[in-house]
């Protein structure tokens, strides 16, 4: 009894103090990241994500933080290099959580990020994966306010390229925004709702 | 008891305060000092970022061996297991990753299609959106340099070899029949329709030694993985229909093609030169089905049927009445390939593949009926030693069986045929010595039943990046093709046919913009003679009565010149060959070496597309021009010894979007109507002057029109056909 006592405060102690790393690892990568410290925020969730190889979200913020830097990069050698590290990522937290409609909807960012940089080159066949992802993120989550503020922003674009009115998003981003408000999020460190981005977004749609 | 617990609860905590100091410098291969590489310590939250200088430090409570980890973008991953207190002012040169998108590529000779490549000549849209192409992936080729328009044959002319000189390959396999039969002057297709494709390589020279019995040119086109998603596409052309469905699961899908082409109504509307007994119709089906297992290991299974038939009669100056030629075709192609990783970076690929091929050909009223099975077997290893060394091995198999019987107009039947078996071995290594320099180097043997023959050919590249967006590249390589069908019927007491290749490659590649300059010389040998006896002018084939020999020989050699520019002009997508041949041969039953018929010293192709907005409309335009031909004018003395006069050819598309999922395609070839000629037929018996009468080869029309609409039926209603234009 006593041997078994001893067991369970040694096990304790320890998944407390590992506990207590992924908290404060977690807590200060966000820190670099609201600094802008992007390089060290991303290194750092990358390292959590090394040594906590069960948990789908130091990947997933590894992943969306290339993701994000990709957007706007003129040198195809070093598009290619990040979003090809961004896309190890997210097979890790994929491996972690299947069906996660978070990652989901971030591999269908990832693909933007290929389409954006050359549309003729990588459109043509990552468009219609897109399409495929937010159906099925839709259907696991239809009242996820990111995953509606996500597709109605690529139907967005589908709808500029096309010379089309984006009007008819502006009713799904104003449904994103309301349930971002209303939802509840119970899991530490789970993804938020941008509000501010999505009314940015909101303004361009009413133009 | 409680005395230890409280130590653990008390000790745990603070012995976070023994602890190491890692630290060091993080630089290239040049010194030059590395900011921002990730840091760490395996498995561990402990680590940094490196500063300006490149140094990191960092305190870990870890002890004893632990694996320190240094990674950064496009260098290779460095790492060191040590005991944490050594870890200490390390000195860290990380290593170039050589397989980065700026790292050098080995080029030489070869072109890449498709979101795969590198540098890529064509993207995925491009195969089927050139205004020549008429959706034919050959046809997308035929404006690359090194290419030929030999618009009367429609296949690939690659650097002054004959079409036979060129192979495809799908997912690894040979292709034994690729391209539709047809008669004088009329182009033929590729049968595959391009978008079940994912990637295309085309190589017109120096190729890898994976690939053999092709003197000239290899063609390999990968299938799909994965298709996007479920959807059916339907299309309604001036010249027949077709239909489309794909069908997604979990691990697997299914995609199947058909369509149905019938050339009556146009040419009711639009009448040519022929007179169609029949007018060329043809069916074809192609269905693809993958299944993909763990660890990336895949199934493919893809098979394609085609039926076409006509019977025509053209003008022919030696034939009151004209030439009657009737055909049909059934052609049956099928091909499995699969795919795995195991042990230590070892991957493993097979692939079989079977052809059927069966015609029924009346000339006047003689008829030749044939049948060809082909079959291919194919094993390839892959290993992987590290990122700057690798090895491919395999082996493979071809067997082709042809029979094929003759009845002249009341007279017995001949029967002819031949087993054409071929094994053959490969081995080749890639090097990379650093970022800017590369090799590949390989041999492979090949043995043919047939022909009692065994030979090796060694193939090398070697690629040096000279500056941040230029390369340099040379290639050679000895390359083995067995005699054609043509010859083998009637005899098999031949060698393989030989050429080598010498290539020098320049290529300059910025956003949106790719340059490159290739200079190529080929050495032709053991090419096959005959004689034919044939009184006439235009009968260049062999017969039963010929004898042959393997003493034809020949060369090539040139410039090609491509250029590419995208975006530069607003919404404008153009590109830019230009091939220069000088070729001479003696083969086949030529008297002595001359420049043969489909070759011409000048080949330009320019072809542009430009998107407007406001039109919802892509248009394009294509112009080819090639310098002219040379003929055998008769009337004077000699062979090959006239030229006929340039070819041009300007055509036009446009792609209108009714809406995302409905499209309207119009196309017209030739548009301003140009009479192209490509050679002349002259009369056996000469006239009373003593003068031959001849007539022009020319197309069967000079313009073709196209109108399609094309509909594509999804879930997203997003997706459309514009990518099988």
């Amino acid at each position: 009894m006593k041997k078994l006592i001893l067991l369970f405060a040694v096990i304790f102690t320890v998944t407390i103090s590992a506990q207590l790393k992924y908290q404060n690892g977690m807590k200060k990568a966000f820190s670099h990241w609201e600094k802008g410290e992007m390089v060290k925020a991303s290194q750092l969730f990358e390292r959590i994500m090394k040594a906590e190889p069960k948990k789908w979200k130091p990947a997933y913020y590894a992943a969306t933080i290339e993701i994000l830097g990709s957007f706007g990069l003129k040198d195809e050698a070093i598009l290619k290099a990040k979003l090809t590290k961004a896309q190890e990522f997210l097979d890790v937290a994929k491996s972690n959580s299947e069906n996660n409609p978070e990652i989901l909807i971030t591999q269908a960012l990832l693909n933007t990020g290929y389409i954006a940089f050359d549309g003729q080159k990588y459109g043509m066949t990552l468009s219609g994966k897109n399409a495929q992802l937010y159906a099925k993120a839709l259907v696991i989550a239809p009242n996820n306010p990111r995953v509606i503020m996500s597709n109605a922003e690529w139907n967005m674009g589908a709808a500029k390229f096309f010379g089309k009115s984006t009007k008819p998003y502006c009713d799904e981003i104003k449904k994103a925004i309301k349930l971002g408000k209303e939802e509840k999020i119970e899991e530490e460190f789970y993804p938020k709702f941008m509000e501010s981005r999505a009314l940015e977004v909101l303004k361009q749609c009413e133009k | 008891m409680k005395r230890i617990l409280f130590l653990l609860f008390t000790i745990y905590p603070f012995s976070l305060i023994a602890q190491t100091t890692v630290s060091g410098k993080v630089t290239d291969s040049k010194n030059v000092p590395i900011l921002g590489a990730n840091v760490y310590l395996d498995g561990t939250y402990d680590g940094t970022s490196t500063n300006e200088k490149g140094e990191f430090t960092f305190k870990t409570a870890e002890t004893g061996t632990q694996t320190l980890v240094v990674s950064f973008i496009s260098f290779e991953t460095y790492i060191k297991t040590a005991n944490v207190k050594t870890l200490n002012k390390l000195k860290i040169k990380l290593r170039d990753d050589v397989n980065s998108l700026d790292a050098v590529v080995i080029n030489a000779g070869t072109f890449e299609a498709g979101e795969k490549g590198k540098v890529t000549v064509l993207k995925p849209l491009d195969v089927v959106t050139t205004a020549s192409a008429l959706g034919d992936f050959v046809g997308a080729l035929q404006t690359l340099p090194g290419t030929a328009a030999v618009a009367e044959d429609g296949r690939l002319f690659v650097r002054g070899g004959e079409a036979e000189e060129t192979q495809i390959f799908i997912d690894g396999a040979r292709v034994f029949t690729p391209f539709t039969p047809t008669t004088n002057n009329i182009p033929t297709r590729g049968r595959y329709s391009p978008f079940l494709f994912k990637g295309i390589t085309f190589s017109t020279g120096g190729y890898s030694a994976e690939y053999g019995q092709a003197l000239s040119s290899v063609l390999a086109l990968s299938t799909i993985d994965e298709p996007d998603q479920e959807k059916t596409d339907i299309s309604l052309m001036t010249v027949g229909l077709g239909i489309g469905n794909t069908q997604k699961w979990k691990k697997s899908s299914f995609s199947i093609n058909t369509s149905y082409i019938n050339l009556a109504p146009y040419n009711a509307v639009f009448k040519d030169r022929n007179t169609w007994n029949k007018p060329f119709q043809s069916a074809n089906g192609e269905m693809v089905f993958r299944q993909k297992f763990k660890d990336d290991s895949m199934l493919k299974l893809y098979s394609a049927y085609s039926y076409s038939d006509f019977d025509v009669i053209q003008d022919d100056i030696n034939f009151d009445d004209g030439l009657r030629f009737a055909l049909q075709n059934r052609n049956l192609y099928f091909n499995a390939s699969y795919k795995n990783k195991f042990g230590n970076n070892w991957k493993y690929e097979t692939a079989i593949s079977y052809t059927n091929d069966n015609s029924n050909i009346k000339v006047i009223d003689d008829q030749i009926k044939s049948n060809e099975n082909s079959y291919h077997f194919k094993a390839k290893l892959r290993k992987r030693f590290s990122s700057r060394f690798r090895l491919n091995f395999g082996a493979e198999y071809f067997i082709t069986n042809y029979d094929e019987s003759y009845t002249p107009t009341n007279n017995n039947k001949f029967d002819y045929g031949f087993d054409n078996n071929i094994f053959a071995s490969f081995v080749e290594t890639d090097i990379f010595f650093s970022k800017n320099l590369a090799a590949k180097v390989g041999v492979r043997a090949e043995n043919s039943e047939l022909l009692n023959e065994f030979t090796v050919s060694p193939r090398a590249s070697i690629s040096y990046k000279s500056g941040k967006n230029s390369q340099f590249s040379l290639a050679y390589g000895q390359f083995y093709q067995n005699p054609n069908n043509e010859f083998l019927r009637f005899t098999q007491n031949l060698k393989a046919q030989n050429t080598s290749h010498l290539i020098a490659n320049y290529q300059s590649v910025k956003q949106g913009q790719i340059f490159r300059i290739e200079a190529y010389y080929k050495d032709y040998n053991s090419l096959v003679k005959f004689d034919n006896n044939s009184t006439s002018f235009n009968d260049n084939q062999p017969n039963f009565n010929s004898t042959f020999n393997n003493n034809g020989f020949g060369f090539a050699k040139g410039i090609d010149v491509f250029w590419r520019q995208n975006g530069k002009i607003k919404n404008t997508d153009y590109w830019i060959s230009y091939s220069y041949l000088d070729t001479e041969r003696d083969y086949r039953n030529y008297p002595n070496a001359a420049q043969p018929n489909f070759a011409s010293k000048h080949n330009l192709s320019i072809v542009t597309k430009h998107w407007i907005e406001d039109w919802k409309s892509q248009i394009g335009f294509s112009y080819q021009f090639a310098s002219g031909r040379n003929y055998t004018n008769p009337n004077e003395a000699g062979f090959l010894n006239s030229q006929t006069k340039n070819f041009n050819n300007l055509s036009f598309n446009w792609a209108y979007l009714i809406d995302q999922q409905k499209i309207l395609y119009f196309s017209v070839n030739n548009v301003l109507g140009t009479k192209n000629i490509f050679g002349y037929n002259y009369k056996n018996t000469p006239n009373m002057n003593g003068n031959f009468e001849r007539q022009a080869r020319i197309p069967n029309a000079d313009s073709f029109f196209f109108v399609g609409f094309f509909w594509t039926i999804s879930d997203d209603n997003k997706s459309n056909q514009l990518d099988n234009l």
